[in-house]
């Protein structure tokens, strides 16, 4: 196979993880740039969006409007952890923050546990989705889902672009972002725009959830576990707390693991991981900002 | 109290947990000896886990990284050659020629980690809030994933068997005496003031003259010793482990009891352990299903788990210190609440 | 009630009280007139897919025992414990068959790794222990004088599957997908190497991934970009991830046999699958349909009328073959004595199970049976062979 078709190839599958890491990682900035908290249980959204969509397929709703459910429910369920368990320790110091969250994971996953079981549940996709398309003789392949995943993501983002540039709420919340007592002063309804935010956040981690479900043909309950994790690194590269910087920082991340494992030798490859983490302690030890902001954060 | 009454109070307790611990077994069954060494190995990694986490402000996610090291460590020095043989055998030489018993590799392991704890201490130490804490945590997927992959050392994923069934309750509870009463020391000198400062207010603390990241790495590195120690108490008594083991689960259980029990007090922490162990254990037994009266409530695995995470959210919630809060369980409190017993 | 310090530790010392109490106090004693057989199955946690059907069909063969009267007449009693795929869990869990209930006997586990993390109690207790679905046939070894396998060694499966692919399928060269992360699956691709290499086959190329990876178009890439496409594709991986195995390759124009052992055997290959399944091979314990054995059919109609659905996978037949081991055992050893259990198990020759016969040669606790080779057809599972392979690998 031809160099330049190896590359495309795996430009391919850099865009289509990229996409995925981007979903999540946008979510958690959202989240952190507005409360300066570190959710742990974004990841947990994804799963809720996978099951979600799941169940409404299974009560008999076609695949397009399942999805949208699927993403419902994920926000949804944003809004209800923010409620019940985030915002009775609003204005804790962060360490309490953290292990709220923490919390919250581990009682979501079990949860998933208990109704769904641990084991991976099929997730049925349309018979128009299956297919693959193939170019220059199979050496390069691209699937449905891919497309898929590439036109939703464009999507997702352009609708918070215009929310975020054209709305009011939309303009609130950068607002907050920016400064949380000033926002208050001006008087913005602090409470409705960090709702908004969460809602937006894990709909799009639901949104994510269910593509990655599409693509790895299952869900499980610890789904979010890993792509939470990759999405930290991209959030934090791209300067966490700024949604271009997450969005950079995800496309970034998962062309760094697709050309790790094409490239390297295969002694070295398997620590993909633990290359991406090193990276991540890189960035915050040297470059705390990312790629992309420029206020101070604490340092020594 | 007096010194000489402190000191006899002390040998006295001692002394008490010293003939309890060999005798147990003869006492109670295997189980309940088991749940004690267990407890007893928890409350070490706690308790060195609240030195950066609780004490230094610095809340590290990495803690089971140094435990993991400390486990894989000793299990390959204190493997038998026979064991060596079967589940190693591409072992390098000099490796392979190493042969400790329990005691020596479990203070090997818990050297390394101190080395390991200042090249990774160095650089992450510098970090506030939850940048250290994904760092940190980036540290222990880091560990996870050399343990899997350096399989020729540590068996990869699969299963490392074989570690002699060496730890003992009165192992664990000799461990655990020395883990509270060195890091009590500590922490209640004038070094644990200084650690203290740092987790108040670092700018304050760095005005009265406290260099901050010696101070910070001096906490993380001593958490990582006992980590190291506990590690190989631990390995020592499952006798096989995978990486899987050391990984989130542990974490979130070790972090869980250290809030509860609360954060700033050595007490607090193995307070915590306590608690968490009980309670994990008859949630366990109960998710077996049970009767209350006519009532049959049906097995309902994996409740136990969620109700453990809704106790720390409520904790969190309500009472954030955890139990005991910064207070310290000391033999002059003892005495004053005996004293105001009797006098009421 | 304002929430003090005073308060919240007096609560505190109250539960704790409590709590320990609960814990300690002993258990009920069970009804003298049955026999206690222990049941650790990883209930949750990543293995239940394969733990939970075999102890499903545990439960089917202790109520058919028990209908029929019982052995030495007492009815049997499974006491069951979930292990959580945890190992800590499983080494208390063991403790607490061993010293709280007094089993005489249990049975547990389709893993490896779990029977490792419980085998070294049960063997200071002398307690017999038969794993129903662990495959590693140095289990025993490993362990000791009391751990049985009910089910044969991964060696004797890809011993199979090898023979299957150089005669079956004709199949000269190999391209070998292994996942490193477990026991089982690592174990079974080693076997499988010897075998095939053993039997004048070539592996023109090796890869490895991580149970839980979701892409493999890396490991793909390589493979297709081989000059000589090999015959077969042998791949060796755990229920969870087969299903996206199968499909990616398919999806990247791979029309080739995908052969692999007993971790295909899960409901999730055709269902995540789909199409792609069809070409696919595996060795596994018995073929599980309606167009089986009559023993087998008997078994999935039990297996449904109790839990509403057929079978998942030979684990379930697994698990109901290994009481019915356990309670022929008790039988003729003629007491609940664990020593004498344990002999008897030693001793079985020609125990008619409905996944084959269950004989242990002399001094070995890992029985000779024969493998069945299951193949995907039009979205559909046949038999495509049975063998007893000639030449296996050394544990």
């Amino acid at each position: 196979m031809s160099f330049e078709l190896y590359i495309t190839q795996q430009i391919i599958n850099a865009v289509s993880l990229g996409s995925l890491y981007a979903l999540v990682a946008i979510g958690l900035s959202m989240i952190f740039g507005i409360l300066r908290m570190t959710n742990f249980a974004h990841g947990d959204m994804m799963m809720v969006g996978g099951f979600s969509t799941l169940v409404l397929q299974n009560l008999g709703l076609g695949f397009g409007w399942a999805v949208v459910g699927g993403i419902g429910v994920g926000a949804l369920a944003g809004v209800i952890v923010e409620r019940t368990a985030y915002r009775p320790v609003r204005g804790a110091p962060e360490v309490t923050l953290l292990l709220t969250s923490l919390a919250v994971t581990y009682i979501l996953e079990n949860l998933g546990i208990l109704i769904f079981t641990s084991s991976a549940q099929n997730f049925p996709l349309p018979d128009w989705m299956d297919s693959a398309f193939q170019l220059y003789n199979g050496q390069i392949t691209f699937t449905q889902i891919n497309l898929l995943t590439v036109a939703l993501t464009g999507v997702a983002l352009t609708a918070l672009g215009w929310f975020v540039t054209r709305t009011d709420i939309g303009l609130g919340m950068r607002a907050a972002a920016e400064d949380m007592g000033a926002a208050h002063l001006v008087g913005l309804d602090v409470n409705r725009l960090i709702v908004v935010a969460f809602a937006i956040a894990s709909g799009f981690a639901g949104l994510a959830g269910v593509l990655w479900a599409a693509q790895s043909g299952v869900v499980e309950p610890y789904m979010g576990f890993t792509p939470l994790l990759k999405a930290f690194v991209a959030a934090i590269i791209g300067g966490f707390g700024s949604i271009a910087g997450a969005l950079l920082g995800g496309y970034l991340l998962g062309a760094l693991e697709v050309f790790i494992v094409a490239f390297f030798p295969s002694e070295i490859s398997p620590y993909r991981d633990a290359i991406v983490f090193c990276l991540l302690i890189a960035f915050l030890l040297f470059r705390p900002n990312g790629l992309l902001k420029r206020t101070q954060e604490v340092k020594l | 109290m007096s010194r000489m009454q402190s000191l006899l109070a002390v040998v006295a307790v001692l002394a008490v947990m010293g003939v309890f611990s060999v005798s147990a077994p003869a006492l109670m069954n295997d189980y309940f000896v088991r749940i004690l060494t267990v407890m007893c190995i928890n409350a070490m990694l706690v308790v060195s886990m609240g030195l950066a986490n609780g004490f230094t402000g610095v809340f590290s996610l990495g803690h089971m990284g140094f435990v993991g090291v400390g486990a894989y460590l000793s299990g390959v020095l204190s493997l038998s050659d026979a064991a060596k043989a079967a589940y190693l055998p591409d072992l390098p030489a000099w490796i392979a020629g190493l042969h400790l018993a329990f005691f020596p590799s479990t203070l090997v392991a818990g050297l390394v980690c101190i080395v390991l704890a200042l090249l990774v201490g160095a650089p992450l130490m510098r970090l506030s809030g939850h940048f250290v804490s994904v760092a940190t945590l980036g540290f222990l997927i880091i560990v996870n994933v050399v343990l899997i992959n350096a399989d020729v050392y540590t068996r990869g994923a699969r299963t490392f068997t074989g570690v002699p069934l060496e730890t003992t309750l009165p192992w664990a509870m000799a461990w655990l005496l020395l883990t509270l009463v060195v890091l009590a020391r500590i922490v209640y000198s004038p070094k644990g003031r200084a650690w203290r400062a740092v987790r108040e207010d670092i700018i304050a603390a760095q005005a009265i003259g406290i260099d901050v990241l010696p101070t910070r790495l001096s906490a993380f590195v001593i958490g990582a010793f006992f980590a190291g120690v506990g590690g190989s108490l631990y390995g020592h008594y499952l006798g096989s482990f995978s990486p899987a083991g050391f990984y989130f689960a542990y974490t979130f259980s070790l972090i869980s009891m250290l809030v509860i029990g609360g954060m700033r007090s050595i007490t607090g922490a193995v307070l915590g352990v306590v608690i968490v162990s009980l309670l994990s254990e008859l949630l366990r037994n109960l998710e077996r299903g049970f009767d209350i009266g006519f009532v049959a409530v049906p097995p309902l695995y994996g409740a136990s788990q969620i109700v453990l995470g809704i106790i720390l959210i409520l904790i969190m919630i309500f009472r954030p210190s955890g139990v005991m809060g910064d207070l310290e369980l000391s033999f002059g409190r003892i005495a004053a609440l005996l004293h105001k017993g009797r006098k009421e | 009630m304002r929430l003090t310090r005073r308060t919240v530790l007096r609560s505190a010392a109250a539960a704790g009280l409590a709590i320990a109490s609960g814990t300690l106090r002993s258990r009920p004693a069970a009804a003298q007139d049955t026999i206690k057989i222990g049941a650790p199955f990883n209930v949750t946690g990543a293995l239940s897919s394969v733990d939970a059907p075999a102890l499903n069909g545990a439960k089917v063969k202790v109520k058919e025992i028990n209908d029929a009267g019982g052995v030495l007449g007492k009815k049997l009693e499974l006491v069951i414990y979930d292990t959580k795929t945890d190992p800590t869990v499983i080494a208390s869990t063991a403790s607490q068959l061993v010293n709280q209930d007094k089993v005489p006997v249990a049975l547990g586990f389709t893993d490896s790794d779990a029977a490792l993390a419980l085998g070294p109690i049960f063997q200071t207790a002398g307690v017999p222990f038969v794993t129903p679905g662990a495959t590693s046939p140095k289990l025993p070894d490993q362990v000791g004088s009391v751990m049985f396998l009910a089910c044969f060694g991964d060696n004797v499966q890809a011993a199979a599957g090898a023979e299957f692919v150089l005669g079956k399928l004709a199949g000269k060269t190999v391209y070998l997908l292994r996942d490193n992360s477990t026991e089982y699956t690592t174990l079974l691709a080693k076997y499988f190497k010897e075998a095939y290499s053993h039997g004048g086959g070539t592996i023109v190329l090796e890869d490895d991934y991580k149970a839980g990876d979701k892409s493999f178009t890396a490991q793909i890439t390589k493979l297709k970009a081989l000059p000589t496409k090999p015959n077969v594709l042998y791949v060796s991986a755990q229920p969870d991830d087969i299903g996206l195995v199968v499909k990616q390759m398919r999806q990247a124009g791979l029309t080739q046999p995908i052969v692999g052992g007993d971790g295909y055997d899960t409901p999730l290959l055709l269902s995540v699958g789909g199409k792609a399944a069809n070409n696919v091979y595996f060795s596994t314990h018995a073929y599980m349909a309606e167009d089986s054995t009559p023993a087998i059919v008997a078994f999935f109609h039990a297996y449904k009328g109790a839990y509403n659905t057929p079978p998942e996978n030979a684990f379930a037949a697994l698990g109901y073959d290994t009481v019915g081991l356990i309670a022929d055992a008790i039988t003729r050893a003629g007491s609940v004595d664990p020593a004498k259990i344990r002999d008897a198990l030693a001793a079985t020759q020609g125990y008619k199970g409905i996944t084959g016969s269950i004989s242990y040669p002399p001094g070995s606790r890992v029985p000779q049976k024969t493998v069945s080779i299951i193949g995907v057809k039009n979205d559909k599972l046949f038999l495509a062979a049975e063998v007893t392979p000639a030449w296996i690998a050394k544990p």
